[in-house]
């Protein structure tokens, strides 16, 4: 009982015949007459595109494009950020990030968030997501209950959790009256547990949103595939592993993709939880709060700039090496060119 | 219709982008304005709590009224923000025209940076005259004077003298030797010896200060603001007397994210609830603490002691850490309105009002009689007396170097370092600005 995985690229042939069937002036000769109203046709187009794409272009340009080249500019240059840049140092700044330890062990600190958040969200949506697929009572309830740390602002899930964590915290409090005090610990400033916090954290605020996902995901499998399976005998678990697993792969792939780039620009609520100072003592500092620090806090606008090229490189190279090779068949005829 | 109804979003949707960009470019318009007439100065404080917040929205009124063409718009700024916050503004051009001047190295970046009023010559006869000359020495440079000081902030360890009786400390500690017994003492009698806001970071690198002005000569201090370069062994020194009193444990549980000033969780809410007997801070921590007890009033058992001497050592053993608080004017300000307003603050009653809001030791001479607080009285008479005040390092180095010496010092206390890595990371911070 196997299914043909390539059941799995359904969801793109939507785009593939999209794309097909642009009109991208084929050779077939057309009649002189109908030849010039096409071409006011053409016309149209343009224009309307322009007028259409403008503003987004206009806007995407101004705040995306123009800073991304400003702070690669600014990155060659020394600067406290009073007036225009003068002492540049060529790639001084980049020497001195990488030589840093404490960025080495930000790299760390982000490689191990990217990695845990996957091995630990993963598998406890898929989980989630199957069990509020199944028809029972109060599943709506449940649904929003899962969503709703996902819905709530990053300051205000920093500030509650980092009350509740505090040394004499909620959490500590109800531990020791659970009669469990010996697991007390000091939550956000022990360096050596501090990042796993962080990770359960993030756990808790981004799972909803990757379990809605993969509750799209199931939606979208037919259910005949199940119903044939049941009659050939297939067990729950059978049905799940070679139905459901391959079926909501694209989902799960994308989700993934999601995540790692959270991941890696992860700045909001290390620096809510840990402020502008501690996060690197703490063992919970990521790229961008070492860009801050290093650069807005410390007002070596220059340096941090050049931080901030060296985490936009990271992340394309990642987002493009991830999406050449795992996202390859889910955006095949898409956002690359057809191969057959 | 579909088309329309997009031609017309795509025309609104120009239309709020070109407001947006107006916007940014309208602000900065409003804020000056000439000298004759009406004008509108900006300030910026960082008191946003409590009687210091009513104080500065009284004296800002008090002085409208007395120059009624002048306006001031107040804002508040939480003190931990405020630095950052003002070099982005003054930057991008759109800074305050009054603001909270620290000093030191930060007013050297921005004086460099042609963001400062020299104010020299708008000094009233009476600001010159009740105010010490020792005082606007930090504010000075080249000879010309940037900020008007307001108070005197010199550095000490406050204590709750409750607490010390209760655990049967006698007086107060004056070698490291008896600050290791008192805190041996407060552990037996249940309460944090020490709190300190490691979150907020300088309130744990002000034990390193303490120590360097102990283990450094005021040359060594001095020099280091010029060159950055932190090579003499008494910055090693310093770290390592800290290494060994830090073994102690004498910080409250979870320091590390302890914030220095907000709320009952914080070092000085400790030390105003009783949880905490000791906390090492600048003569501002009066009026922090008192916000932050139970009934918001002064502590009553509060008391104050000069940082304990060390054996050997080139600093003097007077010698004190303290700071001068005081505000400047942006280059851009009005002139004539904004120095009259530096004079009006630091007239005799308007100094008087400060003392009393913000419990700290006002600059002007003849308001200083009403400090009758004992606690500020006896660190009024060892500021007077210290042969040495040093300002606090992080504010002497400016904000880079500043910044990077305030985190190694929480990378030692959090045992994530070692006296060699202050050194060697302020020493490096140095090549990233």
């Amino acid at each position: 009982m196997t299914i043909d995985t390539s059941l799995g690229t359904t969801p793109t042939t939507g785009s593939d015949t999209a794309a097909g069937t642009s009109p991208t002036g084929s050779g077939t000769p057309l009649p002189a007459g109908r030849r010039s109203t096409r071409r006011i046709a053409d016309w149209r187009k343009r224009v309307e595109i322009a007028v259409l794409a403008g503003p987004a272009v206009i806007v995407f340009v101004t705040f995306v494009i123009l800073p991304v080249g400003m702070a690669a500019y600014y990155g060659f240059y020394k600067w406290q950020g009073y007036g225009p840049p003068t002492d540049f140092v060529g790639l001084q700044n980049y020497v001195i990030i990488f030589q840093d330890k404490a960025f080495q062990s930000v790299l760390m600190h982000n490689g191990f968030i990217v990695v845990m958040s996957l091995v630990l969200q993963g598998p406890i949506a898929i989980v989630l997501a199957l069990l509020l697929n199944q028809k029972m009572h109060g599943r709506g309830l449940v649904r929003v209950l899962v969503f709703v740390p996902y819905v709530i602002s990053e300051v205000i899930v920093g500030t509650g959790w980092s009350l509740m964590l505090q040394s004499n915290g909620a959490v500590n409090d109800l531990l020791q009256g659970m009669g469990l005090g010996g697991l007390r610990a000091d939550w956000l400033s022990n360096p050596d547990i501090a990042i796993w916090t962080l990770l359960v954290i993030i756990s808790w605020k981004y799972i909803g949103f990757a379990v809605i996902l993969f509750l799209a995901g199931l939606q979208s499998i037919p259910e005949e595939l199940f119903e044939a399976a049941a009659i050939d005998g297939a067990s729950y678990w059978q049905i799940q592993r070679r139905i459901t697993l391959p079926l909501l792969g694209p989902t799960i792939r994308i989700w993934a993709f999601l995540s790692i780039i959270g991941s890696l620009q992860l700045f909001d609520l290390v620096y809510i939880i840990w402020g502008q100072y501690i996060a690197s003592t703490a063992g919970t500092s990521t790229m961008a709060t070492y860009m801050v620090a290093n650069g807005r806090t410390s007002g070596n606008f220059g340096f941090g700039s050049a931080v901030a090229v060296v985490m936009f490189i990271i992340s394309l190279a990642v987002a493009l090496i991830y999406q050449r090779f795992v996202l390859r068949r889910d955006t095949a005829g898409a956002l690359t060119e057809r191969k057959n | 219709m579909t088309r329309k109804i997009r031609a017309a979003a795509a025309i609104a949707l120009i239309g709020a982008t070109a407001l947006v960009a107006a916007g940014c470019s309208a602000g900065s318009d409003a804020a000056g304005g000439g000298d004759g007439g009406k004008v509108t100065m900006t300030f910026w404080h960082n008191s946003t709590t409590g009687p210091g917040k009513a104080y500065w929205a009284s004296t800002v009124k008090a002085f409208e009224k007395k120059y009624p063409d002048v306006t001031i718009k107040t804002q508040a700024i939480q003190n931990e923000d405020l630095d950052g916050k003002l070099q982005t503004a003054l930057n991008s051009g759109d800074g305050p025209d009054i603001f909270l001047q620290r000093g030191g190295g930060k007013m050297d970046a921005m004086i460099a940076a042609g963001q400062l009023m020299d104010i020299s010559g708008s000094i009233s006869a009476d600001a010159k005259q009740s105010i010490s000359a020792g005082t606007f020495a930090g504010y000075e440079k080249d000879g010309k004077t940037y900020a008007m000081p307001g108070a005197v902030l010199p550095e000490g360890i406050w204590y709750s003298k409750d607490l010390f009786q209760k655990a049967g400390i006698e007086g107060t500690p004056t070698t490291m030797d008896e600050l290791n017994d008192a805190i041996t003492k407060l552990k037996a009698s249940g309460v944090d010896p020490v709190a300190v806001g490691a979150k907020d970071a300088w309130p744990a690198a002000h034990w390193y200060y303490n120590f360097a002005l102990r283990e450094c000569s005021q040359k060594t201090l001095e020099g280091a603001a010029k060159s950055l370069k932190f090579d003499n062994p008494c910055w090693t020194k310093a770290g390592e007397q800290l290494e060994d009193f830090n073994k102690t444990k004498p910080f409250n549980n979870g320091f590390l994210t302890t914030a220095a000033q907000q709320g009952a969780g914080s070092s000085a809410g400790l030390l105003a609830n009783h949880k905490a007997a000791m906390e090492l801070m600048g003569a501002w921590d009066p009026g922090v603490i008192a916000s932050l007890t139970p009934d918001g009033k002064p502590l009553a058992d509060l008391g104050w002691f000069p940082f304990p001497t060390i054996d050997g050592g080139k600093g003097d053993p007077k010698s004190m850490m303290g700071g001068v608080d005081g505000n400047s004017c942006s280059a851009k300000a009005p002139k004539k309105a904004c120095t009259d307003f530096l004079n009006f603050i630091v007239q005799k009653d308007n100094q008087e009002a400060y003392y009393k809001a913000f419990n700290a030791i006002p600059v002007n001479k003849d308001a200083q009689a009403v400090v009758d607080a004992d606690y500020l009285k006896t660190a009024l008479a060892a500021y007077q007396e210290a042969p040495f005040v040093s300002q606090y390092l992080d504010t002497l180095y400016g904000q880079n170097v500043g910044n990077a010496l305030n985190t190694s010092v929480v990378d030692l206390l959090a045992g994530k370092g070692d006296a060699k890595d202050i050194v060697s990371t302020t020493n490096q911070a140095a090549s990233k600005g």
